[in-house]
């Protein structure tokens, strides 16, 4: 218990090391790095990469995984921007229906798996071409701008809504009483039933999360405010942490994530709960395609490229098993802190292309390698 | 005298915060089979690991002779060159490939270059043969038995001129017949000259084997004794620290109305192949009908398609309570009020990465539920009350349920079962590889649960157990229930001849 214990405060220790590395790296090479304006950028920029590396967080989970995810971020989001200025819909409808085609495209795929016993990674690699020939085939290969002639309209304003300071510093207040309360809650639960809990490392960890809500609010209230993205992606991740650490749901996951076999004969429906899982991946796709066609401004042939390699290795570098049954959100969302964090500071310092893609692939590798190392 | 052909003198193996082993004492010599025994934890798998060179010279106290001569192994080629073999419980087979191919693994005959396959299969024939097993050396090793698989992973060890085998539970996978060839083989191997280290739970084969049996608590040896000196009083004395006057301490029962019934189930199983049929039992409230039948008798398959689990049913109808009970799938046999306890827990039981707690629950979440959320100071205190009802060994409930003894783990799978107040309770070989004090433990609890008006069906390999335990018991063959016993009417021999049947065409 001990061992197994220390090995985690390893992980999590090298992990906010190699953060604070590319962080200082960063700051030390350019000084707006560390400014309230990149910040926030950054706090978009983490916030697509997050959500949708929370959705393959879920598929991952049971033993599965979607390499589709890129191709449907580019296709959701040209869909939605083809139903607005093409078609001309209300903004909310067409992302309504959009959402609704990723909610059922994703739902399919889960049933063709399970139905079939099919690899996902063949299924969602074909979904993968597929999607990208779909979506080019939608924005018949042109630039769709999210909006007719430039009006604000609710998909535009996705990424461009700041919250006022004080509603900024309202939410930081929640997230810290939320962190606090649940570690209030443990302690509590330790003493009643006598479990082992170790109480000081746990306030620790919800004492520094709650400080870094603060200072986070802090540093972006000197710009415009708390970016709606970071908003949306509070929200995510609080669903997806109590889904797996809290549900039945959730347990489910990490059981037929261990031990397919073995979940089936405990009397768990394992075909029901990874269409589920598919299906959380879709509505995250479908956040996350909003998202990145709003950001980029309109909808490209690039949108989505290659994020769900990067939403891959963000579940890889936070501790999840490609294998399944292991990891939890909140190690996702760090793996998708040190990938954003790591392509926003070569994005402000014009890092070519070439290298970017050199740099990222090496800090994945180098993350799965130290990882492999500290759980022998 | 002669030196003993493997010895350990005063060895002592720690691991971080644990002492496995403390002093150990022990020998083998040459054409004789020395038992080594002892509850799960007790050492015996540390033993055999540093005897066969998985713990290197160096990671522990005291030293290994061979030959009387001083041994520093450096890993298990070392001890393979000295001529020690360790046959582990987990084949170390790969499936996939054919038998010539594993026998040879790692070492193929070469000419030219190439692989010479003629000279593999040649080989493997030849050493098959010695140990009796005629098999086409081509045949993937996966479509072999589990006793055949054992004796081409002992054709392995012999070919690497092995004089001594370490045998690690050899027959725990295997039905009677099969184990008494196995053994059959071993005496053969004695004789030739090999000295064998043979670890077994089942005394009766000790008792059958055994020149010498050592006996191992908590790492340190309690005592090496003749065959002549080690009765069962004796060994399960020095195994457990305590005397165990009846280990099978089944009570007189009550028995109420007919809680599950099969009626002339025919069931199909992969490939449309008919592997049950003509299965007709009853098992009442407060019963243990015990199933049992030589490997491959469709006792598992069963029990798997009771749950809901295995096959499409063909003919035949399956009573719950006396409606009609047609769970297509597990968590509807759950919801009706079935469970099942696997036979192999490592691999259909437990989620091994897990927790003793998530482990306990994971049938169960559903009566957790509130709001959505599963209540975690409920599945607390059921999961504390099942460890301290269940006795389970476990230094916390958030401890990793893989790092529990055999005996625990069975503990906890059961507990599983017993959560969600089946109406039957399907045991399959609920005491294979645990230890002589947990089987007792396990006993006892069918016992309370057939006091509370559960049924149990209970499917054993081991012949005791079956006839100690159950109340009725049928025995199956070809997939057939070919006879049906009362507790009086069971002896080994009458099971023995109904598992094995006569000259009848099935």
């Amino acid at each position: 218990m001990n061992a197994s214990s220390d090995k985690i405060a390893a992980r999590d220790l090298s992990s906010a090391l190699a953060l604070g590395a590319i962080v200082a790296v960063f700051a030390w090479l350019s000084p707006d790095f560390l400014g309230a304006r990149n910040l926030s950028m950054l706090a978009i920029e983490l916030s697509t990469t997050a959500i949708l590396a929370l959705g393959m967080f879920c598929v991952i989970l049971p033993g599965h995984i979607d390499l589709s995810a890129g191709s449907g971020v580019g296709l959701i989001g040209g869909v939605a921007a083809v139903l607005i200025t093409n078609a001309g819909w209300p903004a909310p409808l067409a992302m309504l229906a959009a959402a609704a085609l990723a909610l059922l495209i994703w739902n399919l795929m889960g049933r063709v798996i399970v139905a079939e016993k099919m690899p996902a990674f063949i299924i969602t690699l074909g979904g993968l071409l597929v999607f990208k020939g779909l979506f080019w085939l939608v924005i018949r290969n042109a630039t769709v701008p999210i909006s007719p002639a430039g009006a604000p309209n609710i998909l535009a304003r996705l990424t461009t809504t700041y919250l006022p300071p004080a509603l900024g510093w309202a939410l930081a207040a929640a997230a810290a009483a939320f962190l606090l309360g649940s570690w209030w809650r443990r302690v509590r639960r330790a003493k009643a039933t006598g479990s082992a809990y170790d109480a000081e490392t746990g306030f620790l960890k919800a004492f520094l999360g709650a400080q870094a809500a603060a200072l986070f609010v802090a540093v972006v209230n000197g710009f415009r405010g708390v970016p709606l993205p970071a908003v949306l992606l509070a929200v995510s991740a609080f669903v997806v942490v109590i889904l797996t650490e809290h549900t039945a749901f959730g347990r489910r996951l990490y059981a037929i994530g261990g031990n397919e076999e073995a979940a089936l004969l405990a009397g768990i429906n394992v075909d029901q709960t990874v269409v589920l899982a598919f299906a959380l991946m879709g509505a995250a796709v479908a956040i996350t395609g909003f998202m990145q066609t709003a950001y980029a401004g309109a909808s490209t042939t690039t949108v989505g490229d290659l994020m769900e390699l990067d939403a891959v290795a963000a579940c890889v570098i936070g501790g999840t098993s490609l294998k399944g049954g292991r990891g939890t959100a909140r190690g996702v969302l760090f793996g998708a802190l040190i990938m954003a964090t790591l392509l926003n500071g070569m994005t402000l310092l014009a890092v070519s292309p070439e290298i970017k893609y050199i740099a990222r692939g090496l800090v994945l590798s180098l993350a799965v390698w130290l990882d492999t190392r500290l759980s022998r | 005298m002669t030196a003993p052909l493997l010895e350990a003198r005063g060895v002592t193996k720690r691991f971080p915060g644990v002492v496995a082993l403390k002093d150990v004492r022990f020998d083998v010599r040459a054409g004789e089979i020395h038992a080594l025994c002892g509850e799960n934890g007790a050492g015996k798998s540390t033993l055999i690991k540093l005897l066969s060179g998985v713990h290197p010279h160096g990671s522990y106290e005291g030293e290994l002779f061979v030959d009387g001569k001083i041994a520093e192994f450096r890993g298990v080629g070392d001890a393979q060159t000295a001529g020690i073999a360790a046959i582990a419980q987990e084949l170390a087979l790969v499936p996939a490939l054919s038998v010539a191919e594993n026998v040879r693994l790692g070492d193929w005959p070469v000419r030219a270059g190439l692989v010479d396959w003629d000279e593999a299969r040649r080989d493997a024939r030849q050493w098959l043969g010695r140990l009796g097993l005629d098999v086409d050396p081509d045949l993937p090793v996966e479509r072999l038995g589990a006793g055949q698989r054992q004796l081409v992973e002992i054709a392995k060890a012999l070919r690497k001129n092995a004089r001594v085998l370490i045998l690690d539970e050899p027959t725990a996978a295997l039905a009677e017949a099969e184990a008494r060839r196995l053994m059959d083989l071993v005496r053969a191997l004695r004789d030739q000259g090999i000295g064998i280290v043979y670890i077994s739970h089942r005394l009766e084969e000790i008792f059958d084997l055994a020149d010498r049996v050592t006996v191992l608590r908590d790492g340190s040896t309690v005592a090496t004794r003749s065959a002549a000196q080690a009765t069962r009083e004796v060994l399960i004395r020095d195994m457990v620290g305590r005397e165990i006057t009846d280990l099978f301490p089944r009570r007189a029962s009550h028995p109420g109305p007919v809680r599950l019934e099969a009626r002339g189930l025919a069931v199909r199983g992969k490939g449309g192949v008919r592997e049950l049929s003509d299965v007709s039992f009853s098992v009442r409230a407060g019963e243990v009908l015990g199933i049992g039948g030589l490997m491959g008798a469709g006792r598992t398959e069963l029990v798997m398609h009771l749950f809901g689990a295995w096959g499409e049913r063909v003919g035949g109808e399956l009573l719950l309570d006396g409606t009609p009970l047609a769970a297509a799938a597990t968590w509807d046999a759950l919801a009706a009020g079935l469970a099942l306890v696997t036979e192999d827990r490592r691999r259909h039981g437990l989620i091994i990465d897990q927790s003793v707690g998530f482990n306990l629950s994971l049938s169960t979440l559903k009566s957790l539920n509130r709001g959505g959320l599963i209540d975690a100071h409920a599945e607390a205190e059921l999961n504390e009350r099942d460890r301290v009802d269940l006795r389970i060994k476990t230094p916390t409930l958030e401890s990793r349920v893989g790092g529990l003894s055999g005996g625990n783990q069975q503990k906890v799978l059961v507990g599983r079962a017993r959560r969600s107040a089946p109406k039957v309770l399907l045991l399959d070989e609920p005491t294979r590889g645990v230890d002589v004090g947990a089987k007792v433990e396990i006993y006892e609890l069918i016992n309370r649960l057939t006091d509370k008006g559960h049924a149990v069906i209970l499917v054993s390999s081991e012949l005791p157990e079956l006839i100690g335990m159950s109340d009725r018991i049928v025995m199956m063959r070809s997939g057939r229930v070919v006879r049906e016993f009362t507790r009086a009417q069971a002896t080994p021999e009458s099971l023995i001849a109904a598992a094995l049947g006569h000259k009848e065409t099935a």
